[in-house]
């Protein structure tokens, strides 16, 4: 009899740990794993694997590894809103996205809607490189955070430490895509004029990434006789860019937001050196052994965008330590709030969230290419060389008064 | 004066590269009447393997070799895809080489990667021709030009002069009649068809050292290289000639334009009024140069739609 009474308290327990089997949390990237912007895709999707795979090696969360799931949106917003539903079918509770503000700007849409519609089931949207300033202004919402910078930051910090090299001159060429993105970053260059002690000589929008000869406008760019072309172009518009104006002989300093995307130092060779960027982070600058644990585990060198990603899983696996739902099922809103008060410490120096737009308040960092460089980039003798690093509280401006977030609860 | 010049300049050698893409695709079209969605894929292919094979034999081998592989590719295209779909009309063929250009751009990641490939012209082609105003002018962009038009030589006097020609134009009016003459229809088409796809890829040995050679490039130039052919009229190699140096130089003197239709109403005295209004109206033309040439196809479909050269049909 007591032999059964055993039996039977050891079935009911084993049932009830049944019943309270953990939930993991999911984790769906949406990008564009096929399609022209793969290769941006491709570089956020490994980081947040490699952020993930660190968390999971800590214990992962909630007694279970946390899951990543990628979703391929085929490079359009289309594809996003459907691989989204597909994501909430499959119980996704945080969603990250990087490439393209016209993507990310569909899904903090989609986010917003799902979670007026379904409490208690929210989703989290982690943008990781969506630049658009409308994403924390009209669109602002709670469960949108951006863990990267805007154009004012890297136009106002570019400008800055272009004018302490004395690379800036006082006669600035605006060349910029014609779409939200390359508007904001024309705005934050006539904005940053007067502190920067230079004049707008001409502004230019012109396609994105359509023009295959950009002979034209150098000769536009020769004839305005800038000492320095600041421009937010990536891919190919920069590229060209920057070899038709190699090819014209024309000498300025380049002011670039993505001069890091791999091939680029490669394909425009020596044109490239001393120029600039201003991005989230580079190798050279602070500690390196960020940088070198990154190489043991992936092979190479963080690049582009994938050190701004890393950090946001980062910030990410802090919120989750701060919560604890012993178990049971995942509230994305408190991991939310958590995410709001968590100072996550890069090599560069910390980032944390502004609570009245989620935007990050984040160092920037202004490098220059340089010959026999310490990280060389895409198999050359050059690469980037960090001249300053402008601390966040220096690079951050004022909320948008066009955001108006409804708080939950 | 500089301004007129210097876009001249280079309008025309950027119509000439083109042309050097469009030409395989209207010779292909005009010849067999198939359109050929991949012939911007046949491009790329053409830059990968001169950028593989010069890392290893040098620039001028890539060079040869490229135009040679990617003839082969298209011809065996032509000999063991398209016939299976030829019966089934037009729609099947696009469908057919739409699917074939996505397979080998996903084939070129797969091999290449994702990112723009280190493929560089030779340090001795690096130099300025001449300078104009200023403004040095790459020799590389005359040379694009050089084989622009040596290559519209050799076609057309291929097509035009020889016996080779005769056969092909035969082969294309009245096949059956050509074929009881002794002729072996499928192997004409299959000779046409592996030397527009050669063209393309000749076209991207010689481009690819000039603008990246990325995964995507054989898209940016796909959809322009249609827009050409439309508007040269399809199947006419002098229509795609002209068509080419129209679209480059449109393209090349719009950026220096900051026209727009606020300016156009300030001429009568509305500039404040337009300007207030916005949108549309203060567009300036320098911001949709790309856009120039689908509004050039638009126009020549609605006057002229079998295109400038094109024959009515």
């Amino acid at each position: 009899m007591k032999k059964f009474a055993a039996l039977a308290a050891v079935s009911t327990i084993a049932l009830g740990a049944h019943a309270v089997q953990a939930e993991p949390l999911k984790i769906g990237i949406i990008e564009s794993l096929s399609g022209a912007q793969t290769s941006s895709g491709r570089l956020y999707a490994t980081a947040v694997q490699y952020g993930v795979d660190k968390i999971n090696a800590a214990g992962g969360f909630n007694g279970e590894d946390v899951q990543v799931i990628e979703y391929d949106n085929a490079g359009g917003s289309t594809g996003a809103a459907d691989k989204f539903k597909q994501a909430v079918a499959d119980g996704v509770n945080i969603v990250i996205q990087g490439a393209s503000s016209a993507i990310a700007g569909q899904i903090t849409e989609d986010v917003r809607k799902h979670n007026l519609r379904n409490p208690g089931k929210e989703i989290l949207f982690i943008n990781v490189g969506a630049e658009a300033m409308e994403l924390t202004g009209d669109k602002c919402q709670f469960y949108h955070f951006r863990f990267t910078t805007t154009a004012p930051m890297r136009v106002n910090a570019m400008t800055s430490a272009m004018k302490e090299a004395g690379d800036l001159g006082t006669r600035v060429y605006s060349i910029n895509q014609n779409y939200s993105w390359g508007q904001d970053v024309q705005a934050a260059i006539n904005a940053a004029a007067e502190k920067g002690g230079y004049e707008v000589v001409d502004e230019v929008l012109h396609d994105v990434n359509k023009i295959q000869d950009f002979a034209p406008f150098v000769a536009r760019i020769k004839a305005a006789n800038p000492d320095s072309v600041i421009t937010g172009n990536w891919s190919n518009d920069l590229l060209l860019l920057m070899k038709a104006t190699g090819d014209a002989g024309l000498d300025v300093t380049f002011g670039t937001a993505y001069l890091d995307q791999p091939g680029n130092i490669a394909n425009a060779g020596e044109t490239a050196l001393g120029h600039y960027i201003a991005n989230n982070y580079d190798n050279t600058a602070g500690d390196a052994s960020f940088a070198e644990e990154y190489k043991a585990a992936s092979g190479h060198y963080p690049l582009f965008v994938e050190p701004q990603t890393i950090f946001a899983v980062g910030a990410l696996s802090q919120a989750l330590e701060g919560v604890d739902f012993a178990g049971g099922d995942i509230d994305v809103s408190k991991i939310a709030l958590a995410l709001e008060d968590v100072t996550y410490e890069t090599p560069v120096g910390p980032i944390a969230v502004r609570k009245e737009d989620h935007q990050t308040i984040r160092p920037v960092v202004v490098s220059r290419v340089v010959e026999n460089a310490r990280y060389p980039a895409d198999d050359t003798s050059m690469g980037f060389e960090a001249v300053k690093v402008v601390p966040g509280e220096q690079a951050i401006y004022p909320v948008q008064d066009s955001c108006d977030m409804k708080r939950p609860g | 004066m500089e301004f007129v010049i210097i876009s001249a300049l280079n309008g025309v050698t950027y119509g000439l590269l083109l042309f050097m893409v469009s030409a395989g695709l209207t010779l292909i079209f005009g010849m067999m009447g198939v359109l050929n969605f991949a012939h911007a894929s046949f491009y790329m292919l053409g830059a990968y393997i001169a950028y593989a094979v010069s890392s290893y034999f040098g620039f001028w081998t890539g060079l040869i070799v490229a135009p040679v592989i990617v003839g082969i590719v298209g011809m065996l295209v032509e000999r063991y895809l398209l016939p299976r779909v030829h019966a089934h009309g037009h729609a099947h063929e696009l469908l057919l080489t739409f699917g074939l250009a996505m397979i080998i751009e996903e084939l070129i990641k797969l091999f290449f990667g994702d990112f723009p490939v280190n493929y560089q012209m030779p340090d001795n082609l690096r130099f300025a021709a001449f300078t104009v105003f200023g403004t040095d002018y790459p020799f590389y962009r005359l040379f694009i030009g050089a084989t622009a038009i040596t290559m519209f030589a050799l076609l057309w006097f291929l097509l035009a002069r020889t016996r080779i020609g005769i056969v092909v134009r035969a082969a294309e009016r009245l096949p059956a009649m050509a074929e009881a003459l002794g002729h072996n229809i499928p192997v004409v088409f299959m000779g046409v068809f592996g030397v527009g796809a050669a063209l393309a890829g000749l076209a991207g040995a010689v481009a690819g050292a000039f603008y990246p050679t990325n995964p995507n490039m054989g898209l940016e130039l796909g959809v322009i290289v249609f827009v050409v052919v439309v508007v040269g009229g399809l199947g006419s190699l002098k229509g795609s000639l002209l068509a080419s140096l129209l679209i480059g130089l449109f393209s090349s003197y719009s950026v220096g334009l900051d026209w727009s239709l606020a300016g156009l109403f300030g001429l009568v005295g509305l500039g404040d009024w337009a300007q207030s209004i916005g949108g549309l109206m203060t567009l300036e033309l320098s911001s949709v140069s790309a856009t120039i040439p689908f509004a050039l196809m638009l126009i020549v479909l609605l006057v002229r739609p079998a295109g400038l050269m094109g024959e009515r049909n």
